[in-house]
């Protein structure tokens, strides 16, 4: 695995790059990583999202604007940016204004670290899996920024429980994924098992590293406990359904979005269906082999599994009702915590015992 | 766990089936029974000016104006106002007026859905048109004996 | 009918024995025999009653006269024992110039809103009531809309004190200790969970509900007031449609022909019955149909599945119903003394259709099923929130599904048939839970009932080589003699429906009060929703299955 300034300087016949040229470089992969982020997002939360969920629902959807209604995409945007910014009356106008940018700039920004294969990966620190995680919390801010500056009291319940809900499971989150960095370190054979690029690497070879075993070794199948806790954690984290409480359509109205409209809703949105992308890559990096696959450039398989994630997201959102917010916590403390610690020593032990 | 499993492949079901009941409305016409009410057609030549729809409508919906020698100067309904519960139909003992399967109404404002006798007869729904060939074939329980099908005439044709 | 009549002289008895000035006289209701009280005395008299197994308030009507003002009550047995239901009424006189009557509300809860909404309408004011506000209107109206003298013309001046925003003293902070540990908030009338009918006044503290106070009267439109004014043999018919509006229309025509039929004595032929009880239960469907859809919708957000396949499934039901009536909501169908047009010809097609839907109904059901009751999570919400005991359930009045979902087994087609339902074979369908999925429940198993129902009427439809005789010969002009009232109801969709029509031999009913039993449901929530989270406050008012068309009237 190669960063994407590894891969232009090879490109060119390079050695190294002056650090201005570096600069340069790195900024053009973060406009190539944005792009398609904001075009995948784009597509799937305008689009896609109306066409899967009226499938799920025996209706039709969009269908008249282009050919399958896919020009709904510019059209909407249109609309949307197009709205009179309205700021009411006795909101916090500085953090009001503030947290949509921050959303969206967060999430957008940590996917500087997802290594979406082909070379294509604009930053890949030694603790790249921490920073990762530790800019999937930090879209938890905003939204109390958004919240609490709003001055309405749905939007405030909607924080609160975001806040709630954000504690609970940034340690599960966190601890199911670390169970799978001593394998990294067992597999790969490496000193640095947080950088992305190797946790991805070392999920190349048939499972558990047995020969001729025609199952390659995602952590999905080395680390199955994991990787569901993982699923379940990273769903709360980001509140997606059963676990959207801090917007809670019919209780709280909208929750920290109530008062929002116009280009700051768009930014709050954009911020929200981006981290369910993010939790995508999240996990098809850490569990899915990146973009492992037969055929295709790694970046196009890794795009597929991350769609492929965001499909199972709506699905649910389709099927399951919302949990209460006794019963998520219950849910996130009494059993992720323990489950995830309990997986970690599991995982420490068993490897303890096979080397 | 199981359960939220099996609701999920039920779901699948469905979107993989991809059966759709909602209906792509101006290009393909929803379901419209031949016993619909819809928008109401005025015959001014079967009118015998009896009253019977004025005095049965539930809203005051039909406003009939005659002369002195009991003759028809004006008949006004004000769709707007309308429930479309049949009723003066029902009571009409000529078939003069009579709910049409037309449904689609529309106005700017409220005064244009105030139909008076001229433009119950110059509405474009009613020309040349029969509104109870949409009855069939029970079409003889609406109007009565088949003789006073040669009778009738759709209003706006002559 | 002996049995009734020996019982009633029983407990006529008991009363004056207890209470020997209460009694002032013994009138008789085309329903029941009616206890004219003292009254000061009501309360004791309905006490005695309740003591004696009347324990069911239907109805409080305030009924207007040239001497004097009347307030009605409507007791029944609640039983699921065909052969023990009973009624009686109690009447209470009130003066003309100041009509006051003591409040029964005391003796059962679910008199407060009947009383309130008695005062708002009619202004007899009840002695001793914990809460004597306007329920409909606005508080700063003039006047009581249904009495003889109201001026509809009249302009309602507003004070600007009056007019003033009623929240904002709350901007103050309470000086309370206790009140800085709670939360106001106005959930409704703009709440995606209420639509803009309907207003909760909810205290919070954190996220449980210490305290809601519903706000009604959105949607009031004064239906009795209209019916009032229309003929009883063709103007009324098309009103009832709008009472509950969302497809139980069918119900509604029912409950106000059952009544004026008994009072006006017609017949209703064998061939009409049936057509109108197959009529009814098709509405049921679809009536229950969206209540599960909607229960889903508020425990979801936005759409979900089971919406979607609840809404698939009604339209189907619409469908035939459309071309039985003609229109798919307001039907307009049923007339007195029957329905007004045969079935749809050609017939075998449309019996066709609807067999189809009975035959498909046990694979959606099993679909609904696990949907609903397969899947953990929903169960993890439904189950145990919203808790209604058997006994508040009866203090309030509350009827249909959500008595039924408390295990008590009351249903007005089995206790009090009307209509063919005496000759078919079906169940009433019961669960213990009293919470939110049983209630969910029970309507899952009413509409798999109601199919059965629809099944054998459709059997009996198709073998019927009879007459077919869609409406008895009815008399030109309806006009029951003056003085006789009634009070019937049916089992409508959310539960008894009733109609109380005092006559006073006109074409036109001198009094129509409608039992909403949306009304009456309402009327318990608070009991229901207090100490439980927000989100299952938002889920009971789901599966309580209100439609304000038919709480406001």
């Amino acid at each position: 695995m190669v960063t994407f300034n590894d891969a232009v300087a090879e490109f060119f016949g390079v050695e190294e790059f002056s650090p201005l040229v570096e600069f340069a470089v790195a900024l053009v992969g973060a406009v190539i990583v944005g792009s398609i982020i904001l075009t995948i997002v784009g597509v799937s939360a305008v689009w896609f999202k109306r066409k899967l969920n009226a499938r799920l629902g025996d209706r039709i959807a969009v269908n008249r604007v282009g050919p399958a209604g896919l020009f709904i995409m510019p059209a909407d945007a249109l609309k949307l940016l197009s709205k009179e910014v309205v700021v009411p009356e006795g909101v916090d106008r500085a953090s009001y204004l503030l947290a949509p940018i921050l959303a969206a700039a967060a999430v957008i920004a940590a996917f500087a670290f997802i290594p979406f294969g082909s070379g294509l990966q604009v930053a890949d620190p030694e603790t790249g899996l921490i920073f990762a995680l530790a800019f999937a919390s930090l879209g938890a801010i905003p939204i109390v920024m958004a919240g609490y500056s709003s001055k309405n009291k749905y939007s405030f319940l909607g924080f609160e429980r975001e806040v709630a809900q954000a504690i609970a499971y940034e340690i599960p989150l966190v601890v199911s994924a670390l169970a799978i960095v001593p394998l990294v370190a067992y597999f790969g054979d490496t000193d640095t098992p947080l950088r992305m690029s190797e946790i991805v690497a070392a999920q190349q070879g048939p499972l558990l590293g047995i020969e001729g075993l025609p199952v390659p070794n995602w952590f999905l199948f080395a680390q199955p406990i994991a990787a569901a806790l993982f699923f379940v954690a990273i769903l709360a984290e980001f509140s997606r359904n059963p676990f959207d409480l801090p917007e809670a359509g019919s209780e709280l109205v909208a929750g920290y979005l109530t008062e929002y409209g116009g280009v700051n809703f768009v930014l709050l949105f954009l911020a929200e269906f981006a981290a369910i992308f993010f939790g995508g890559a999240l996990f098809t990096a850490l569990f899915l082999g990146g973009g492992s696959g037969p055929f295709l450039p790694a970046a196009v398989w890794f795009l597929i599994k991350m769609f492929a994630f965001y499909v199972v997201v709506q699905w649910l959102r389709a099927t399951v009702p919302r949990v209460r917010i006794d019963q998520l916590l219950s849910l996130g403390w009494k059993y992720m915590l323990e489950l995830t610690f309990l997986n970690l020593l599991l995982t420490a032990g068993v490897l303890w015992v096979v080397l | 766990m199981m359960g939220v499993l099996k609701s999920l492949g039920v779901t699948a079901k469905h979107a993989i089936k991809g059966d759709t009941f909602t209906v792509e409305y101006p290009d393909e016409s929803p379901h419209i029974s031949p016993r619909f009410r819809g928008s109401h057609k005025f015959s001014l030549s079967r009118c015998i000016w009896c009253r019977m729809c004025e005095e049965v409508c539930p809203n005051g919906t039909i406003d009939i104006k005659t002369n002195q020698q009991r003759e028809g100067e004006e008949y006004n309904l004000n769709l707007g106002q309308c429930i479309y519960c049949r009723l003066c139909e029902e009571v009409c003992p000529v078939d003069a007026i009579i709910l049409t399967q037309h449904f689609e109404l529309n106005a700017g404002t409220k005064a244009e859905l105030e139909y008076t006798k001229e433009d119950l007869m110059d509405v474009p729904w009613y020309k040349g048109m029969d509104p109870l060939e949409a009855r069939e074939p029970d079409r003889g329980a609406w109007i009565g004996t088949d003789e006073e099908e040669e009778v009738w005439e759709p209003a706006g044709a002559d | 009918m002996s049995v009734v009549t020996r019982r009633h002289e029983e407990i006529q008895e008991k009363i004056e024995n207890e209470l020997p000035d209460a009694i002032l006289d013994i009138e008789e209701h085309q329903n029941a025999p009616a206890i004219v009280a003292n009254p000061s005395r009501v309360d004791d008299v309905v006490r005695v009653l309740k003591e004696n197994g009347y324990n069911h308030l239907s109805s409080v009507s305030a009924v207007e006269y040239e001497n004097r003002y009347e307030s009605v009550y409507h007791l029944r047995r609640i039983t699921d024992d065909r052969e023990d239901f009973d009624e009686i009424n109690v009447v209470a006189h009130a003066d003309r110039d100041e009509p006051a009557v003591q409040t029964v509300s005391n003796v059962f809860k679910g008199a407060n809103w009947h009383e309130r909404e008695a005062y708002d309408l009619m202004g007899v004011r009840y002695d001793d009531h914990p809460d004597m506000r306007r329920i409909l209107l606005p508080e700063t109206w003039n006047g009581h809309p249904l009495r003889e003298e109201y001026d509809v013309d009249q302009p309602q001046y507003t004070t600007l004190e009056a007019h003033a925003n009623p929240i904002e003293e709350r901007y103050e902070v309470d000086e309370d200790e206790s009140a800085l540990d709670t939360m106001f908030i106005n959930i409704g009338p703009h709440h995606p969970a209420t639509h803009g009918v309907l207003h909760l006044k909810t205290v919070l503290d954190g996220e449980v509900v210490v305290d809601v106070e519903p706000d009604i009267g959105y949607l009031h439109r004064c239906e009795e007031y209209l019916c009032e004014r229309l003929n009883y043999k063709y103007q009324i018919m098309p009103y009832p449609d709008r009472w509950d509006y969302i497809s139980a229309g069918m119900i509604n025509e029912m409950s106000y022909a059952r009544c004026i039929e008994e009072l006006a004595d017609i017949d209703v032929p064998e061939y009409a019955q049936v057509i109108r009880t197959l009529a009814q239960e098709l509405s049921r469907i679809a009536s229950h149909m969206l209540a599960v859809g909607t229960f889903a919708l508020d425990l979801y957000g936005e759409l979900n599945v089971i919406f979607m396949y609840a809404f698939k499934d009604r339209e189907i039901v619409q469908e035939i119903l459309e071309d039985l009536s003609g229109q798919r909501l307001m039907f307009n169908y049923l007339r007195l003394g029957g329905v007004s047009y045969d079935l749809p010809e050609p017939r075998e097609e449309w019996f066709e259709k609807i067999r189809d839907f009975t035959e498909e109904l046990p694979e959606k059901m099993k679909e609904y099923r696990t949907l609903l009751e397969g899947n953990e999570l929903l169960m993890k919400r439904a189950e145990g929130t919203g808790i209604l005991e058997p006994e508040v359930a009866k203090e309030y009045g509350c009827t249909g599904p959500i008595l039924r979902g408390s295990g008590v087994g009351y249903d007005v087609r089995e206790v009090d048939p009307y209509s063919y339902y005496d000759e078919l074979d079906w169940d009433v369908v019961t669960k213990d839970g009293c919470d939110n999925l049983s209630r969910v429940q029970v309507r899952l198993g009413e509409v798999e009932q109601s199919a059965r129902i629809v099944e054998q009427c459709v059997d009996i439809l198709e073998d019927w080589d009879g007459e077919q005789e869609i409406q008895s010969r009815v008399p030109r002009s309806v006009s029951p003699p003056a003085g006789t009232e009634n009070y019937t109801a049916v089992e409508g969709a959310k539960g008894e429906l009733g109609i109380h029509i005092v006559s006073d031999g006109t074409e036109q009913p001198h009094r129509l009060k409608i039992r909403s039993p949306c009304f009456s449901n309402l009327s318990a929530f608070s009991e229901l929703a207090e100490g439980e989270y927000l989100a299952d406050m938002i889920a009971t008012l789901g599966s309580l299955d209100l439609v304000f068309g038919e709480v406001d009237r």
